[in-house]
Formats: C-alpha cells, structure tokens, sequence
C-alpha cells in the first residue's frame, strides 16, 4: 500500500496537493510510516519523490494540525499507526519515522538526518570501523560513546574530503551504500553545493600582501559584487597595462610541477612514510600520488581553461572578514601553501632526529593536513598526553620554512623551545624566544620564534625593545604558525594575531576544542577547519594512553551542613559543599583502598581551604601556590620515589603544569564549576600513566560529588566533554566498608559541628577558586600553566596574653601542635643525608683530585 | 480541640532540610518527627510538592 503511495504521490505535484489539503495529508504521512516488513524496493520508486513529500509532510506535522484520518485503515496497519501517534509527539520535529529503511538495512549501519546533516552510525556493526574511517574523512565527529557514533557533515569537512581527493560522487554513493534510508535529497544537494564551490577561490600570501585569486575571472567578479569584499579591495596604483587588468591583475597560473603523478591506489596509504624522518617529503609525494590521482584530473582542466589566474589585492586588516563573508557566501577560500615551490622564502635547514618516532595516529593527522603535497591550515585535535608538540614539530620539518610558535604562557614557551631542541636537530641560534624577560631574534635567514598570544597580540604600550620585535616579527612573510591550545584564545585577540603576522600556512593544536562560550566556529574561518580528531577510546584500546575508569561518588550532605548551604549565600555554599563530612569520609576511604592497591594518587582541589583542610587532616602532602619552590621540588620527589608517600594534595596548578606519569588514581574535591576542559585536562595527568601497557591495567578517576547541591549540576556539565569521547561514569552512592573504616574521621556529629564551625568563620575569601595561582605578565587569563605562585604569605604574628610566670614555664604549661601539616615533617628532615661511609669516601675523592690538580 | 487533617512524609536528610527552610517562608509543618519523617498539613501537600520538585530541579544539568 505504501509503494503505491509513493507512486502516486510523487507522479502528481506532491508540493502542491499537499498546501490544499495540508490536514489530511499528515495522517497520510502516518500511514507512509506504516512500512510492511518489505518495504518496495527503492530502485523503482522515485527517490526524489518519497524524499518529497516527507520533507513537506514533516513540515505539517509541526503544525501539528491533527484531525481524524480521511481514509479508513485496515487493522494491523491503523494499530501501528496508533502506535506511531503515542510516541511521535515526544520528537516533535525531530520525528523522522517517514523516513524509509531499505529492504536490508539491518545490515547498513548508520542513518542520516535530512534536516542538518547528522549522521548516526551503528558502532557495534560488523562494518563499523571502515564506516568510521569513511565518517572521518567526510564529517566531524560530534560525539562518540560506546555503541552509538554520532558525526556531522559539515561545508568544512567537505572541503576537507574534496581536497583529499575524494570525489562528489563518490562520496554520496558510498554514504547511500551504508545507509540504512537513502541520502535525502536535502544532502545530496548540500554534498553537491560544498564539493563544486570548493577550490575555485584561493587566498595568496605573496610578497607580504593579500591577494585573493582565480582562474576564473567571473567568480571575482561575484565576489566583488559583494559588499564586504569590495570595500576590504586595495585599488593598487593603475600600472598595469593589460585589458583584464582594468579590473585585475593577472599573472601567470602557478606550474604545479612534479605533485600530479598518478599512483597506484596502496592499500597501506595510510602507512606513506612519515615515519621515516630523514625524508618526510618523499612520504608526502606518495600520498600526494594517490589523492592527485583523483584531484589532479581536475586541477588540470582549470589549467587548460586559462592559463592566467587573476588576482586582486586586499586589505591586511579584512582579511577574516572577507574570509568570513566568503564562506557565507558559499565561496570558501582555499588556504593552501604550496612551501616545495616558495623560492621567495628561505628554507630552514630542520629535520626529526634520525630517532625519533612518531606514532600512526600522529602520522594519520600530519596527512590530512599535507594530503596533497602542500600544506593546509587547520586544527588538529589530540587527547593531552598524545604528543601534539611532535605533531607540531613534525610538520614544521615537513615545511622547513621560518616558523612561529604561539602558546599561551611563558612556562610553556620554555617548553616548547625544548621539546624542539629534543626532537629536531635544530640548534640554539636558529630558535628564538620573546616573552616578557626574553627578547630574542634567531641568527641567518630563518628560524623559528616561541612566543605568547598575550606578547604579539599587546596593543598597549611596549617596550621599546619588544617594538623592535613586534617589528621583526611583522616585517617577514611566515612559513608556518604554529598555535598551541588554540581553544583558549579569545577571538579578539586571536584576530590581531592573525591579522599582524602574516603567515602561510597555520596549525591549531588542541586537546579540547570545547568553550563554555560559543566561540568554536570563528577558529573555523581565522585558522581553518578541524583536520582530525583522535578518538581517544581507540588510542586508549592501543595503549597509546591508559585506560580510565570514571566514576562519580555521591556524597550526601550531613543535615547540618544541608542546612547550612540552604542559608548561605553562593560563595560560602560552595566551601560547604567542599567541607562535607562525608565527602571527607569518602576521601578518606578511596585513598585508604587505592593505596593499598599501590596506586599513587593524586587528589585535587581548586578550593584552597579545602585542600589544606583535607590534607592536614587525612595528613598528606600538598602543594598550592603559598607552597615554596624547594618544598614543592621536594614533595614532588618525594612522591616520584618513595613508596610510602602515595597521595598529594594538588591545587589548580597542577592541572597542567606538573607532569606526574607515576600516578595512576585521580580523586577530585572540589573544581571549576562547570569547565569541561579542566576535567579533560584532569583525565589527562594520568592518561600518560607509565604502567598503561601493564596487562589489565587501569586508571581511576573519581569525583566527589555533594547529593542535592549546585555540585551535581556542575559535575555532570564537566563530564559531557568526556563522554562524548567515548568515557562512562560510573556513579557510585555507596561506598561498601566505609563504615568500617578503623581512624574514619568525622564520625561522629561532635566533630561533624566542630568542623561546620570551622567553615563558618572562614574568611569569605576562602571560598574562591584557584585565589593561588598569579599571572605573570604574557600569561593568558584564566590558563594555569604558570609555575610561578603568588608571593610566599608569611604568618602574621600573633599577640596573646598571659602572666609571666606561664610564658615562663613556670606553670607546666607544654605547647602541643594539633593537626600538623605533613608538608612540614618532611621539609624539617630534608633530603636523607649520605651514609657515612660514602660521605667519607667522597671526601677523599675530592681532595684526592685536588691534590691531581696542584701537583 | 480543633482537628488539622495531616500528612505523614518520608523523605531523606536533605530533603527535610529543604522542608524546613520552606517552612520558614510559609509555616506547613504540624511535627518535625525525625530526621527522615515530617507530619505536614493535607492542604498545603501539592504546593509544597511543586516547590520541592523545582528546587531539586535546580541542580540537575540537561544537555540543551
């Protein structure tokens, strides 16, 4: 019956049988949905047809104008649809139960959305992991857990599959082969629009100025008919003599040289040798073969059409409005740079150490982003701890042009400048520093500079030195730039430092490409769209991280606290549901049972009262921001080597900065409010975990959660970063053998009071977050990789009164501290002096080899 | 002796908490029993039922 509906429906004029009689319509829909077991075979219905008439049934059913069925229905079919009307009001317009599955789609796994272009793909089908290699290529991963993957297509990763060389057609006849209803038309359409546009516009570095380019002279004509591209046009003075150039300048088409080789399709073309450092550009031409093969074809059809490309300048300043505009225009600019061909720009002599590796999945993001031979920018997205800083470096020695290195503070510029060092062999001349206290230009034609956003983003006052830098930096042509933790970057800032340096080609790195603003889709126009992104069950499946078992612990609030935090105001509520006494107990008990399990753990806390609080009582050591640079070395140390210091206390300055891979169990007090990225930053200390190739080995990550607070909000915000990475979190709401904890402290309401008490003379201050940590200047607000701490707070002395004879002694008056801090035990004692025996031997050595030189 | 028809609640520790702040606001409860039981007034069970269910709603995060 609904075979002959189709027919009938898509023979006539659907769009306007539907406007007269809209009403009755919808119920005709309902009966569509009523698909007999075997449903007819799409061959011979008209594809366009069904897609019609239920992209305007849907349309109607929104309106929802719902009456009684014009035609009668034969039982079975109107029990179904009876079905059908109790649950498709719950997907309102989401409802696409009038999509048609094919005959055998159980064994096709993914659907798509004829609305926005999600497709849902079947992770637990037999032929998931190739649907997933396709998916990536084509779409965005937008979320992807156990068993459902849920990805996007996008203009952007369109682009991004066309420049691979993958190819309309065939882009749309694979996804109807895996999918379990037809490609709707609506994305047929939206494939065909991206992929054709793609490539006609490109936008030229040359000489310091920006040119946008074609071989087409139409399509800058429409593009100039474009307001906002016509104002951002520099008219340049009128020396050019040729006809075209009235209105262009023309020049002509860049050789392709050697690129378009047609190559035998490798099975392996994955495995193309980067690998091999020594000669990473003979890997990249054997990628380049395969994707040219299917690109070239094209490429050298344009070139036959005209032999000139034509170009006109604009302005430095607009260039991301006209790069912008063009995307919404549907002319994306192909931002391209062909580094083999720049003889302009000097080369710089880098290249891997012959011993460095890199890993499949580093190698797997550097092709998409050299997939035909030139260098494109974009975002590459790594889990923390999956080495994005060899990404980086690696792809600088595949360009070998004069690089610029941003991040976001001066402790990760000292990073970066090494971790270069460590894996390249370029030397200390060629790679330059500016941050606040060092200004410096490398030695010869080229090199590379490490610096921060915050340096070359300033616009207030500098000084003169770093003028004479911002001078240096601005007055070159860039090969590459290099943009690390591009997440964090505020967009205004972003676009001054994309605007004033004027780079080819540039790379974003993240590891969390989330904001808690709505920030993400600029990155999209000022650096490019995302290239890959890992997905981190299958590097933790491969060992390349550690595996994590999540787990959130529900702690209940005591009544007294409850009642509490139901009177306070907001910034004492949170130290409340910090200092809960159960919370304080679970702690306790994770630590007790990991420990004994012989993890190493570490315990965070953004509030600093907490953390002090929790640590001398459960008598741990800690580090925060009033904790000084000798005593952190030496706690650090001390939990690095000895086996019976297993658990510190961290504050915010260890989400990034201190890179402990010896722990392996991760217990959260207190945190950011709702950051994802703090929690993904968290997952990431012990996701380089040193025991993750240990058979059966886990990782653990709690959160300790207060029942019926703010904190249950915030906590399941932060997760859905990670979940849609792929984690699960556990929740536990009871702890078995707490109770029967022997020292379990707060146990019982005495102490549990005594401990409120003490929370509500708290400073207010003490409520705030990460008040530990100070920026130094060149630091981005609200990152916390700086190493240096607020100033060492001093005890305030203290006046008490008494008599003499007491301060005296004379009334056997004993002083006793009560709830020590650990850290001071181990400061007094110090690193364990030598043994004697090699003290005395050490001795002689050395005034052994003074005597060796007097003589 | 005027009767007051009553409602017997079994909640949890918090929820009582809760109970009782609301209870500041406008007075329903007739015995604070124990910790997990309060006896309130039969009139007042749907209001406060409302008020309970948003204040709880307050701490739950939904994707949108």
């Amino acid at each position: 019956m609904s075979g002959k509906r189709y027919s009938e429906a898509g023979s006539s004029q659907p769009a306007k049988r539907q406007r007269t009689d809209g009403d009755d319509e919808f119920h005709l829909a309902n009966e569509d949905d009523v698909i007999p077991p075997s449903p007819p075979d799409t061959s011979y219905v008209p594809r366009g047809a069904t897609i019609n008439l239920g992209a305007l049934t849907r349309k109607l059913a929104e309106t929802k104008t719902s009456k009684t069925s014009r035609q009668p229905v034969s039982s079975s079919d109107g029990h179904r649809q009876q079905q059908d009307k109790l649950i498709s009001y719950i997907f309102m317009n989401q409802d696409f139960s009038w999509l048609h599955l094919k005959a055998d789609h159980t064994s096709r796994p993914l659907w798509i959305s004829p609305e926005d272009g999600h497709i849902i793909l079947e992770a637990f089908s037999p032929i998931a992991e190739q649907a997933q290699d396709f998916l990536t290529a084509i779409a965005e991963p937008v979320s992807r857990p156990a068993m459902i993957h849920e990805y996007k297509l996008t203009s952007y990763s369109l682009y991004a599959a066309v420049s691979v060389g993958l190819q309309t057609n065939d882009i749309i006849e694979v996804l109807n082969r895996l999918s379990k209803v037809p490609v709707p038309d609506s994305i047929v359409e939206f494939i065909r629009n991206c992929t054709l546009s793609y490539g006609k516009v490109k936008l030229v570095l040359k000489h310091n100025r920006y040119f946008v380019e074609s071989s087409h002279p139409e399509t800058l004509q429409v593009l100039l008919r474009d307001n906002v591209i016509r104002e951002a046009r520099l008219i340049s003075a009128p020396t050019d003599q040729s006809i075209k150039a009235t209105t262009f300048t023309t020049s002509k088409a860049p050789t392709r040289g050697d690129l378009v080789i047609p190559g035998t399709k490798e099975s392996e073309k994955k495995k193309a040798d980067s690998t091999d450092p020594a000669a990473p550009q003979n890997g990249k031409t054997s990628d380049a073969d395969l994707f040219t093969s299917v690109v070239g074809v094209e490429s050298d059809e344009i070139d036959e059409d005209d032999d000139n490309v034509h170009a006109f300048e604009i302005k430095d300043d607009r260039i991301d409005d006209v790069k912008k505009r063009c995307n919404e225009i549907e002319y994306p600019m192909l931002e391209e740079y062909d580094f083999r061909n720049d003889t302009i720009n000097a080369n710089l002599d880098i290249d891997l150490k012959p011993a460095t590796v890199i890993r499949p999945y580093q190698e797997t993001s550097l092709s998409k982003m050299f997939g035909n031979g030139r260098a494109r920018s974009g975002i590459i997205v790594l889990p923390c701890g999956a080495g994005k800083t060899l990404v980086g470096i690696t792809a600088a020695c595949t360009i070998k042009k004069s690089c610029l290195v941003l991040c976001t503070s001066s402790v990760s510029v000292m990073q970066w400048k090494q971790q270069f060092m460590q894996w390249s062999n370029i030397t200390d001349r060629q790679i330059a520093v500016f941050t606040a206290d060092q200004k410096e230009k490398f030695a010869g034609e080229s090199g590379i500079v490490v610096s921060t956003y915050s340096m070359v983003a300033n616009t207030h006052n500098r000084s003169h030195e770093s003028k004479k830098m911002m001078e240096f930096l601005t007055s070159r042509e860039w090969g590459f730039i290099l943009l690390d933790e591009v997440h964090v970057v505020p967009a205004a800032m972003f676009r001054r430092v994309v605007t004033t340096i004027k780079a080819h080609s540039k790379l974003g790195l993240t590891a969390t490409l989330v904001r808690e603003d709505d920030k993400i889709a600029d990155l999209n126009y000022m650096i490019g769209p995302k290239l890959y992104e890992a997905n981190w069950m299958d590097l933790a499946a491969k060992g390349h991280i550690a595996n994590v078992q999540c787990a959130e612990v529900w702690c209940p609030m005591t009544p007294e606290f409850y009642h509490q935090y139901l009177v306070e105001q907001s910034r004492k509520r949170m130290l409340l549901y910090c200092m809960n006494p159960n919370k304080f107990q679970s702690c306790q008990f994770l630590i007790k049972y990991h420990e004994d399990r012989g993890d190493k753990i570490i315990v965070f806390s953004d509030n600093v009262f907490a953390l002090e609080a929790y640590a001398r009582r459960l008598g741990k050591l800690f580090i925060h921001g009033g904790v000084g640079q000798v005593e952190r070395m030496l706690i650090l140390s001390k939990f690095q080597h000895d086996p019976r210091v297993n658990t510190i206390f961290l504050s915010k300055v260890g989400d990034t900065s201190i890179d402990l891979p010896e722990a392996t169990c991760l217990i959260q007090i207190s945190s950011h409010f709702g950051s994802r990225r703090q929690e993904a930053q968290r997952l990431g200390r012990i996701l380089r975990a040193k025991r993750r190739n240990d058979e059966g080995f886990n990782a653990f990550f709690y959160s300790l959660v207060s029942k019926d607070t703010q904190e249950m909000y915030y906590s399941t915000k932060r997760q859905q970063f990670l979940i849609d990475q792929g984690y699960a979190f556990k929740v536990i709401t009871h702890l078995d053998g707490l109770e029967n904890l022997d020292d379990l402290v707060y146990r019982t309401q005495d102490e549990q009071i005594e401990l409120l008490q003490s929370v509500l003379i708290a400073n207010d201050n003490d409520a705030d977050l990460g008040s530990d940590v100070r920026a130094v200047e060149g630091d981005l607000a609200g990152t916390v990789t700086s190493k240096d701490f607020g100033p060492t707070k001093f005890p305030a002395a203290q006046r008490t009164t008494g008599s003499l004879s007491a301060l005296s002694g004379g009334q056997h008056m004993s002083y006793v501290e009560q709830n020590k801090s650990a850290n001071k035990a181990i400061s007094r004692a110090g690193p364990a002096p030598r043994h004697k025996l090699f003290a005395k031997r050490d001795k002689d050595k050395a005034s052994a080899r003074k005597e060796a030189t007097k003589g | 002796m005027r009767a007051i028809k009553g409602i017997l609640l079994t909640c949890d520790a918090a929820v009582k908490q809760i109970l009782l702040i609301m209870n500041e606001k406008e007075s329903f409860i007739i015995e604070d029993l124990d910790d997990h039981h309060v006896v309130i007034k039969a009139e007042h069970e749907w209001r406060v039922r409302q008020d309970l269910e948003s204040e709880l709603e307050k701490n739950t995060y939904s994707v949108d």
